[in-house]
This record gives structure tokens, C-alpha cells and sequence, in this order.
């Protein structure tokens, strides 16, 4: 452990928190100091010098966010062009609030890191993070954050972060078309839950249940797809899993005119030339049957009920749209959830199977592994979460169309994996926030930022073709997918194991 | 006289045109210490993993404990009681010690998906008893509780050869299968080797097969020896009988070389 005053955790979290109150600023500003002072306390030692130093670099820390963000109330606030929100009056009571915030936050983050007890120190990390999550999404609602919407999608794609870990991190499978079970969940919580199929709808199905029917049904596409292909080399199975991620949002897409013969006749038909002898089964009607209603999508999906007056309680609400805060519970509470199922499973006699055939296909084989069984177990365990996911996703935008599961949604969630520490369960959530968040939180504010200050020094005078396209040549959003591959390619180079890599899985070893 | 525990006969195998093993007949008796020498090439991994199911034998059969296990899966051979260790070591890299052993327990656990999320307390009861069963054997072994939760690719080359005979008896195996348990070991380690694969035959009462160069370690455990040369038993009897057939002298050295001192 180091023991100058800056450790590379604590100086990488101030850094970050400082660039980006520089960007944001804002109400932003005590979450980014609560980030650093966490980061700095999980660098930090747990004895009295160590929590000292923490303290004291807390304080630097909350300092040096603090200045980045009155930079940003001062300077760039007043920059054309840039859409930015000042602090208000209470300015000085707040960055006051704030630098005593940091301050405490550091050394008592790193008294639990510290302590010997390795119990102690995960539930109380845990337990504080479960804390900030329940804080946060009040504090958002309260300060106009706007962060919420960002927050559920970085969430969702979290969830099938954690379900494609279990074939790509713990089973070493690669999966290229992952999105074909979102898709799946998505337009089986979609035709359950909309009026597009009348008779389905009659009958008025629950959330709740369709969220299992969906993981379900994802879950059997997953033994469907899987069972002839995984017996194979897994290079095919990344080429099968790439065309299946293709075909599976074409099926929906053309689903919009079913019209299917009874096979015999139709045969016959088409041999005699004759076409009225064929028997129509399905879609008989002047129109064919629209199942999935193509390009157009399916909407408006139902949300979710609770409805607890039956059992005596008061309480009788539907999920909206523009009210984040059930979303936001409803989501974190799948991810706790899914994280939590996850970690026991990976402890287990079926997680063991899983990393073993990883790391050893023929010794785990020949320590009494069945392969197929077990890889076939994991791609449906995986399909399983996405299948969650693209439930959720249904329901909570009120409306799925084909063109929501494209490639990209299947690369995305590979490179959170990936990045975030394969087969680590906390990696994998990290990965999962911070490729979402910079996507849609922070790329945004950077380029307001520096799309203004470009704007107000260089391009000040420069003529207006000029300026338009140098402005558009300095776009960071449209980079985005390549900054996500420079990303990957860095981390590949650099820290291969990922942000927070998988450790050594200790069991109770006390008798 | 001990029963056959494992019996293969006439049992052949082709890849194309080479003959890598050519109607080798071939029993062990419950209790002993069988060993299989021969030149590099000779066959003895081929019919090791014949026996293990890694390849399925062109002709022959073989049965354990009565059961024809021809050709079968290496994962339901494993689960009949016969276990392995690999020439090159095959250990899970990125997991710990403890959890290598734990999965040569996996056909004797009955922990389902579901369970593993519930944690029945007929689950939790398994999982105890399987750590500390693999505890006991990586003690038998002499790695110990230290090195438990140490990652195995960062455990020292002599530890990992225990750590694989360790996994491979963990799930009380009848018959234990070594390649070349002592290779790239020094005379001291070699000696302790033996030593633990003595203890395995007397205090685990398990019968052994083991493939090896080294012909002090061999002859000095082994009670019958069987030679193998391009694919084909070429002599088969108590270790100095086979130390002294002029057969396997020249199989190993040449036309006309006397045998080095043993």
C-alpha cells in the first residue's frame, strides 16, 4: 500500500471529480465530492495516520471540486453558446457544506476499508452504497439534476451487463448478439401488455407476471439457440449468436402480415397451379394477422401496478412516464437482485462448472464437468437476465419497435463486461455506469463546454462555413463510438483484467 | 488374488494413417500400482485417454468394475471413479487452490441452479462438507490450508502437480491415472512424489496407473510394469524383469546399448 498522501485511487478521484464539476457544476457538485471522497478513502489506510491523511485529502479534494466548480459558475457559465446551470445564491453556504462533506466522507470511508474484518468492510461498503443509492434519487428530484432517465438506462443495460458476464466472464463464451434477447423480452412484455393482440389483452395480464414470462421465454430461446451450436467450437458460436442478434429484430419486424397455409394443401395447391385449395390456418381474414405491427411498433404498453388495497393498504399507484423515482427503484432493485443471485451462484457447484470449463475445458471435462450441459446452463442464464431487461425496457418506454435492438446495443454491453473486470460482479456494474453515464451524461456536458469555449476563442472570427465545420469536426458526441474503441483498446493494453478484476472467491474455510 | 479392476482388450487407435496404439490388452488388479513406460511417442498418453474418454478407441474394448466404459464421455468416466492428472498441467488458472479441488467434487455434489441462489440447508450442508474435504486432501497431499486461497497459476511448479493429484482424489476415486507426476522435478521432490503416491495405494486404498520417465521412481513403486514402443506392448512383468529385457533396452536406447544403472 502506498503511503504518500496521494495514492493513485485518491488522485484518479479527485482528477475525475474536478474535470467534471468543471463541466457540470451545479447541484452535481456534492455527488462528484461524495465520488472523490470515496475513492480517496478506498485508497487510504485505516490507522490514525490514514484517516488523517484522509481527511486531509478529502478536504484538498472537495477544495479542488469546489474551485473547478466556480471556475465553471464563473467563466463558463458566462461562455455564448453554453447551456450551463450556475449555483445560486447560497453559493458560498454550499461549497462551505461541500468541502466539510468531502472532508468527513474520505476518513470514514477509509475506517471501514480498513478494518481487519473482512465482513465488516464488504457489508459496510455495501451498506453505504445502498445508502447513496436510496438518497440519490431524491436528492436528483429535489435539485433538478436531470440525471434521473440516464441513471434507469445506465441500470437496465447494468442488468444485462451482469446476465452476458455469466457467458462471456465466468463461461468464456462470446456472445455477438446478445441484443436478440432483449428483443425477445421486449416484445413478449410488449404483446402481453399492449392492445395489440386483442384477445392477449383481454385478459389484462399482470407486470409482474410478465416480466417472469418474458425472462422466461428469453431463457428458452437461449436452450433453443444454444443447444445445437454450443457443442461446436466457440468460434461458431460467435458467428451463430452475431446472425441470430440480426435476425431475431427482423422476425418482429416482418411479423406485421402472418398468413400460414396448412402445409399439405398448400403443397398441393402450388403443384396444381390451383391456390383455392389451400387451407389458410392462420391470419385468414381480409388482412393478415399483425403480430408485431412491423416499423410501426407496439404501443402503448401497460406499466406496472402495485396495488395494495386488496391486503388492507392504502396504496394504488401506476407506474408513469416523467416519474422517475419508481422506475428508478423498481430497476435497482432487479440489479441488487440479479447481483446478489449472481454472486451465490458463482460460489456454487454450477459457478464452478461455469469457470472451470473457462479456464480448462478438457481438465474440467475430465474432472467430471459435463461441457454442454453447463455452457448451454450459462448462455440460458444469461439470455434469462436480458430477457428481465428488455421487459423492463417495454414497459417503461411504452413502446418497442425494431429498430431499438440494433448491434451496437449487443457491442455496448460486451465492452461494460469487458471493461469493467470480466467475471467480477462489481466490475461489471462499474462498467456498466460508466459506459452509460459518459454516453449520455457526461460527452453531452464536455462538448457544451468545448463546443462554447471553441466557439468563443477560435472560431470568434473565423468565417461562418469555416466555423460550422470546424465545429461539427469537433464534435465529441460524434465520436462516441470511437472513443468507446480507443476505450476498449487502452484498457486492453493497459489494465486487460478491467476496472475492478475478478479476485480469488474465498469460501468459509473455518471449521 | 485381487479382482480386475480396469481390463482393456485388443484396444486400437488410428488417426488417419498413423497407428498411435496397436491391440494393446492391458488389466490392473484392485490395489496395485501399475506402471506404463515406453520412448516418448510410444502411446502411453493415447491409451490413458482412451481410458478417460478423451478419445474413443478405432477398435478393443475396456471395462471398469465390470462396466464396458468404451468411448464414454470423460465427465461420466470421472463420475464411474476414475480420475486424472495431465502430462502438461491443466489446473484453473485463475481459480484458488480450494476451488480446483472443489470441482473435481463436482459430480458428487447435487447443488442445483436454483439452490444455489436459495441456499437450502441441504446446500449449505454439501458445500461445508465438500471445503472441508478438499481441505483434508490438499493437507493429505502436504499443500496445506495456506495455500488454499492462492491463485494456482501463482503456486510453485511443485505445488502443482500436488494441487492436480489432490483435485484428482478428492472425489475418492478407484483408480488414479498420473502422466508423468514427476516431470521437471528434482531427486528430492521426486522422492516425496513417491512417497505421496504410496500413501495414496495404502491409506486411500486407491489402485494407480501412472505414466513416467524416470525409472528409479518406477521400478521402486510399481508392482508390474507394462512397456509400450510405437504403439505396442512390448513387455510386461515385475519391474527388474523388464529392467533387464534386452526388448526394452532397445527400445529405449538403441541396438546394442546396455541399460544405465538404475
Amino acid at each position: 500500500m502506498k503511503s504518500k498522501l496521494f495514492s493513485n485511487l485518491a488522485l484518479l478521484g479527485i482528477i475525475l471529480a474536478a474535470v467534471l464539476a468543471l463541466v457540470m457544476g451545479g447541484w452535481s457538485l456534492p455527488v462528484l465530492v461524495v465520488l472523490a471522497a470515496t475513492l480517496v478513502g478506498l485508497g487510504a489506510r485505516n490507522n490514525n495516520q490514514g484517516l488523517g491523511r484522509a481527511a486531509l485529502v478529502g478536504a484538498i479534494g472537495a477544495l479542488v471540486v469546489v474551485i473547478g466548480a466556480v471556475i465553471h459558475n464563473t467563466l463558463i457559465v458566462s461562455l455564448p453558446d453554453v447551456d450551463a446551470i450556475p449555483v445560486e445564491s447560497t453559493t458560498v453556504v454550499v461549497y462551505a457544506g461541500v468541502i466539510v462533506l468531502g472532508a468527513l466522507v474520505a476518513p470514514l470511508v477509509a475506517f471501514f476499508n480498513g478494518h481487519p474484518n473482512d465482513r465488516v468492510r464488504r457489508y459496510s461498503l455495501l451498506g453505504f452504497i445502498a445508502i447513496c443509492a436510496v438518497i440519490f434519487p431524491f436528492y436528483e428530484q429535489g435539485t433538478q439534476l436531470l440525471w434521473a432517465s440516464a441513471i434507469i438506462v445506465a441500470l437496465f443495460y447494468t442488468l444485462q451487463a451482469l446476465g452476458l458476464n455469466i457467458v462471456a466472464g465466468y463461461s468464456g463464451m462470446l456472445d455477438l448478439g446478445y441484443v436478440a434477447f432483449f428483443a425477445i423480452g421486449g416484445y413478449t412484455a410488449g404483446l402481453l401488455l399492449s392492445p395489440q393482440l386483442p384477445e392477449v389483452y383481454a385478459l389484462r395480464w399482470s407486470f409482474w407476471i410478465v416480466i417472469f414470462i418474458a425472462a422466461a421465454l428469453a431463457a428458452l430461446f437461449g436452450l433453443l439457440l444454444g443447444a445445437p451450436v454450443i457443442p461446436l467450437r466457440g468460434d461458431y458460436l460467435a458467428i451463430v449468436t452475431l446472425g441470430f442478434g440480426e435476425i431475431v429484430p427482423i422476425v418482429f419486424k416482418n411479423l406485421e402480415a402472418v398468413k400460414i397455409y396448412e402445409p399439405i394443401s398448400e403443397m398441393i395447391a402450388y403443384i396444381t397451379g390451383n391456390p383455392a385449395i389451400a387451407r389458410c390456418l392462420i391470419g385468414c381474414g381480409e388482412k393478415a394477422l399483425n403480430i408485431t405491427n412491423g416499423t410501426q411498433g407496439v404501443n402503448p404498453i401497460d406499466r406496472p401496478i402495485i396495488n395494495l388495497t386488496g391486503i388492507g393498504i392504502p396504496v394504488n399507484y401506476t407506474f408513469q412516464t416523467g416519474e422517475y423515482i419508481p422506475w428508478y427503484f423498481l430497476i435497482l432493485i432487479f440489479v441488487a437482485i440479479a447481483a446478489f443471485f449472481i454472486h451465490r451462484l458463482r460460489q456454487s457447484r454450477t459457478g464452478r462448472a461455469f469457470v472451470s470449463q473457462r479456464d480448462n475445458e478438457l481438465a474440467a471435462n475430465a474432472m467430471g464437468v459435463p461441457l454442454v450441459r453447463t455452457k448451454l446452463t450459462a448462455f440460458m442464464l444469461g439470455a434469462m437476465f436480458s430477457g428481465f431487461a428488455g421487459a423492463f425496457y417495454a414497459s417503461y418506454v411504452s413502446f418497442i419497435s425494431p429498430d431499438a435492438f440494433d448491434f451496437s446495443i449487443s457491442v455496448i454491453v460486451l465492452v461494460m463486461v469487458i471493461l469493467g473486470g470480466q467475471a467480477s460482479i462489481p466490475g461489471v456494474i462499474l462498467g456498466g455506469f460508466v459506459v452509460k453515464l459518459v454516453d449520455l451524461l457526461i460527452l453531452d456536458k464536455v462538448q457544451l463546454v468545448f463546443g462554447g469555449l471553441l466557439k468563443a476563442t477560435i472560431l470568434k472570427n473565423a468565417p461562418d462555413g469555416l466555423a460550422l465545420f470546424l465545429s461539427s469536426l469537433f464534435d465529441i458526441t460524434q465520436y462516441k463510438l470511437l472513443l468507446f474503441g480507443l476505450a476498449l483498446v487502452t484498457m486492453m493494453l493497459v489494465r486487460p483484467q478491467g476496472l475492478i478484476p475478478a479476485g480469488i472467491v474465498k469460501y468459509d474455510t473455518k471449521s | 488374488m485381487a479382482e480386475t479392476l480396469l481390463a482393456a482388450t485388443g484396444v486400437t487407435k488410428r488417426f488417419g494413417g498413423l497407428v498411435a496404439v496397436n491391440n494393446v490388452g492391458f488389466h490392473i488388479e484392485q490395489g496395485m500400482v501399475a506402471g506404463l513406460i515406453g520412448p516418448n511417442g510410444a502411446g502411453k498418453t493415447t491409451f490413458f485417454n482412451m481410458i478417460t474418454g478423451v478419445y474413443k478407441p478405432t477398435e478393443g474394448s475396456i471395462s471398469f468394475a465390470g462396466e464396458n466404459i468404451t468411448g464414454m464421455r470423460p465427465d461420466l468416466v470421472q463420475a464411474r471413479g476414475i480420475s486424472r492428472t495431465f502430462q502438461n498441467i491443466r489446473l484453473f488458472a485463475q481459480l484458488s487452490a480450494l476451488e480446483n479441488v472443489l470441482v473435481g467434487l463436482h459430480s458428487r455434489l447435487h447443488g442445483t441452479v436454483i439452490e444455489a441462489f436459495m441456499r437450502p440447508p441441504r446446500v449449505i450442508h454439501e458445500e461445508r462438507q465438500a471445503v472441508d474435504k478438499s481441505l483434508q486432501i490438499l493437507d493429505f497431499v502436504g499443500l496445506g490450508r495456506k495455500v488454499a486461497d492462492t491463485a494456482a497459476s501463482n503456486l510453485p511448479y511443485g505445488y502443482q502437480r500436488r494441487l492436480e493429484i489432490a483435485r484428482a482424489l478428492v472425489s475418492d476415486p478407484k483408480l488414479l491415472l498420473l502422466d508423468e507426476p514427476t516431470a521437471g522435478m528434482n531427486p528430492q521432490e521426486k522422492s516425496d512424489l513417491t512417497r505421496l503416491v504410496d500413501q495414496v495405494r495404502h491409506e486411500l486404498g486407491v489402485t494407480v496407473l501412472l505414466i513416467e520417465h524416470d525409472m528409479r521412481v518406477v521400478m521402486g513403486i510399481s508392482d508390474r510394469v507394462t512397456v509400450l514402443d510405437h504403439g505396442e506392448k512390448i513387455a510386461e512383468g515385475l519391474p527388474n524383469e523388464v529392467q533387464n529385457n534386452p526388448q526394452v533396452i532397445e527400445a529405449y536406447l538403441g541396438q546394442g546399448a546396455a541399460a544405465e544403472g538404475a
